[in-house]
């Protein structure tokens, strides 16, 4: 059973939905007792890093998720906006983020116009550390991306997936039990349906 | 590399999905749900559903229909279509819906462009940019479905959407569109130059060459297809379907000789 | 809750059933006679057509090719010189490259009820487009459709999918008309299909136009009806003949999938007519469930007859539950907006059938000996006169 957590930022029926056309029960809850007795976390986001994080701090659900991913170790994945909270912070805002992996966010600055932010559609990714979460994927893996600001690991062991985009960046990252996905996993078919596949089996 | 996004266009008139020519002339295509389903199916990159009778018949967004399509697809889908204010707007996103297509309302209420992108972020705020060519090749911005002609030139209006915080724009050329002639790449090409957002071809698609031409001299960051995912070939009958990945694949990463 | 319980009245074969000597129909299949050495009437009138048309031997080649050649000669200086209805399944997909091979110019046309599966469009597409087959397709708008077939339903009839049989036969008509072409080809064999009870599967303009007008609530626009007089029309005016390869020639489904698999990159989608999710419902769940039919004994005691299957294997098969597909049934309720309590109330209720309703029957039975004619003349398909101008129930 996957805990989806709702914190009011992001797109919880999809991931409800391809967690059930794969066979995998899920729950979307903003309840501080159902995150807590969780046996497995998802944490969705779509919009900005400031808001988020005010949201995640005043509802009590930073508390619930510091005790079960730091103490309780229970695996937690973290997509989108959601995996860049589980990092120091972001340059897109002032908040600090959960601090769960040491990296932070940066924002895409190109020169070249041909080179549009935010970085949208389907892209390559390339395995780096070996990681539970992206075993047995396809050679040629692609995944719908889009983002303003990406994540950059401070020690590259936390790398598992990397993308390039004018830029090499960590597509997805991983330290013990806590997962990120930069990527919409449950909107890029098959591919998001293995990756949350492999999550279910940890 | 990222991937030049190919994305079916599908046009919803009272619950079911038709086809136009110029914006006028609906033919019958199908059910929407089922179509998206097929799409689903096919595994294709997007889908973008516009309700072309919605804002003139006054009418809200059929959120029950969004929502049977949001449990049926696993890839992104864009919406448009009547949405005005932001109350639809956060509905349609909670419904499951990645991004919102809007265009009447952003010359009636353009601030309504930047509360949306601030609150949701830029990339899920799409504006949706008709254009019509007169007979003197002039380039005419329309909102409401292709009747209400205003008082912007394609290029500045683009500008001037992307400062208030659209994050990409939806580029029809109405008097392309369901003709099987092609894109106007004049029109893409001016356009995309002029802004750093991302911007979407739309009307006019008959061929992989067509896709390609788009991309490599409209310099378009993704494409709309509408007629040719509809109809088994020009003049021939309804049958959904899609080009082939491959082909496409090979087309854009490749340049094709003769376009 | 109790009360959203289905009945499921699906029928079984068992050691104290009645079954025929030479395919496993048994003794609760409609109108059905055994005589006095345990044959059906149902396989003797296969034996009887197998007859008429000399179907698999060479004689039955023969004469179809001299159909072939007569089919060629009228199109001469059209665009087509014959209609195809194709649907993406085995029969139509056979149908029509065997219609290239034979050196003929087919126009290929869909009816689309709004229905389809992502693999019966395909399949139409991946063969059309390898034999650069030009498509005609009647689309009927999906509110209609939807009325149409909950009309069916409420009226607790067998042929929920009868509309659809309807209206792909006023499509083919019609595209055959636009384009001045003489003849369709219907890829129908009863070698591999058997014949179906007329009481589970009447279909006719006049029973469609009646029920709709009772049970329906949206005007009949974009569904292509056919009342009598357009029949008339088409098979009289107009003398679009109607002619069925598969009742001559020689016709493995097996084989004909292998080669649509390996050739085209075709799909099979698990079983007969799965391929439309209104014609899944149909066989899998409404008929089984609410009727006590399987259709499946059709193909089954086809199978049979040919010898490709023991009758142990038949009843075995038969006996098993149908592949239903996920959530068929809830997307069946969410599309045709049925509520679960009016849901089982029909399916646990009445059963009607074409008797209860006003239909042209009486008219077909009065005018038996001209349908006579008309199929001897290829404008009426045989197993038509047969059933419908019959005046005891076959």
């Amino acid at each position: 059973m996957i805990t989806i957590v709702d914190y009011g930022m992001g797109n919880l029926g999809s991931g409800f939905n391809m967690f059930k056309k794969i066979g995998v029960s899920s729950r979307i809850t903003s309840d501080l007792e159902e995150i807590k007795s969780a046996k497995k976390l998802l944490l969705p986001g779509v919009g900005s890093f400031d808001k988020a994080m005010e949201k995640i701090n005043t509802s009590g659900i930073k508390e619930v998720l510091d005790q079960k991913v730091l103490v309780e170790e229970t695996p937690i994945l973290g997509i989108c906006l959601g995996m860049q909270l589980l990092t120091n912070s972001s340059e897109e805002g002032t908040e600090k983020g959960l601090g769960y992996i040491n990296a932070s966010g940066k924002k895409f600055i190109f020169n070249d116009n041909k080179m549009k932010v935010p970085h949208m559609g389907w892209n390559t990714v390339k395995k780096a550390t070996p990681s539970l979460l992206t075993q047995d994927f396809e050679e040629e893996s692609r995944f719908y991306f889009v983002h303003s600001y990406y994540v950059e690991v401070e020690n590259q062991e936390n790398s598992i997936l990397k993308t390039t985009y004018g830029l090499e960046f960590d597509s997805a990252i991983q330290h013990k039990n806590v997962y990120g996905a930069q990527f919409h996993p449950e909107k890029s078919h098959k591919f998001g349906m293995k990756l949350f596949e492999n999550f279910a089996k940890i | 590399m990222l991937q030049t996004r190919i994305i079916p266009c599908l046009l919803l008139k009272d619950e079911s999905l038709v086809k136009t020519v110029n914006f006028k002339k609906p033919a019958y295509i199908g059910d929407p749900v089922n179509t998206a389903r097929i799409f689903n199916e096919l595994e294709v990159d997007e889908l973008v559903l516009l309700d072309i009778s919605a804002t003139n018949n006054n009418r809200k967004p059929d959120f029950k229909i969004l929502a049977e399509l949001a449990n049926e697809c696993f890839m992104p889908l864009a919406y448009g279509g009547g949405i005005n204010n932001f109350e639809d707007a956060k509905k349609i996103f909670k419904i499951g819906i990645e991004k919102i297509i809007i265009n009447s309302v952003t010359f009636t209420n353009p601030s309504l462009i930047t509360q949306l992108s601030e609150h949701f972020g830029n990339q899920a705020i799409v504006v949706s940019i008709d254009v019509k060519k007169n007979m003197f090749g002039k380039y005419q911005v329309y909102s409401n479905s292709g009747t209400k002609k205003q008082k912007v030139d394609p290029v500045a209006w683009a500008q001037k959407l992307e400062q208030l915080g659209t994050g990409e724009i939806l580029l029809t050329a109405i008097h392309q569109e369901g003709t099987w002639n092609g894109f106007d790449i004049d029109l893409l090409e001016k356009v995309s130059n002029a802004v750093n957002i991302p911007v979407i071809a739309n009307g006019g698609a008959a061929s992989i060459n067509n896709i390609v031409k788009a991309v490599k001299q409209g310099c378009a960051s993704a494409v709309c297809l509408g007629s040719m995912v509809v109809y088994q070939n020009k003049g021939m009958g309804v049958l959904v379907n899609f080009p082939n990945k491959t082909d496409l694949d090979n087309a854009l990463n490749n340049n094709i000789k003769n376009i | 809750m109790a009360k959203l319980n289905i009945i499921n009245r699906r029928p079984y074969i068992n050691s104290d059933s009645k079954i025929c000597a030479t395919c496993i129909y048994d003794e609760n299949v409609p109108a059905i006679e055994f005589d006095e050495n345990g044959i059906c009437n149902y396989c003797k009138m296969i034996d009887n057509l197998k007859d008429q048309y000399h179907t698999g031997t060479p004689e039955g080649v023969e004469e179809f090719l001299k159909i072939v050649e007569q089919i060629k000669k009228d199109g001469k200086g059209k665009k087509y010189d014959c209609v195809v209805g194709v649907s993406g399944g085995t029969d139509s997909s056979y149908m029509i490259i065997k219609a290239i091979e034979w050196g003929l110019r087919p126009l290929a046309v869909h009816y689309d009820n709004t229905w389809n599966t992502a693999i019966a469009t395909e399949n139409i597409r991946k063969i059309l487009s390898k034999l650069n087959v030009d498509l005609f397709t009647h689309v009927t708008d999906n509110k209609e459709a939807d009325d149409i077939f909950k009309s069916f339903f409420l009226a607790n009839v067998p042929e929920i999918d009868g509309s659809t049989d309807i209206a792909l036969a006023e499509t083919l008509y019609r595209a055959a008309s636009k384009f001045k072409v003489k003849y369709i080809l219907e890829g129908h064999s009863f070698m591999t299909e058997g014949v179906s009870p007329l009481s589970s599967a009447y279909v006719d303009g006049a029973y469609i136009k009646n029920l709709h007008k009772m049970f329906g609530k949206l005007r009949m626009k974009t569904f292509p009806n056919m009342n009598f007089m357009s029949f008339m029309k088409w098979i009289i005016v107009k003398r679009i003949k109607k002619i069925r390869p598969l009742w001559y020639i020689p016709y493995s489904k097996e084989g004909a999938q292998a080669m649509l698999e390996k050739e085209y990159g075709w799909k099979y989608y698990g079983g007969h007519h799965l391929e439309n999710r209104m014609t899944a419902f149909n066989h899998s769940v409404y008929f089984p469930q609410k009727f006590g039919i399987d259709q499946r004994n059709n193909s089954l005691s086809a199978s049979v007859r040919a010898g490709i299957m023991t009758k142990e294997e038949a009843i075995n098969e038969y006996n098993s539950d149908p592949l239903v597909e996920d959530e068929l049934v809830s997307y069946f309720k969410k599309r045709l907006e049925i509520s679960d309590e009016k849901y089982a109330l029909v399916m646990n209720g009445d059963r009607k059938t074409y008797r209860d309703y006003p239909t042209y029957k009486k008219r077909f039975e009065r005018l038996r000996p001209l349908f006579f004619i008309l199929a001897k003349a290829h404008l009426v398909p045989m197993s038509f006169y047969i059933k419908y101008t019959s005046k005891t129930e076959i």
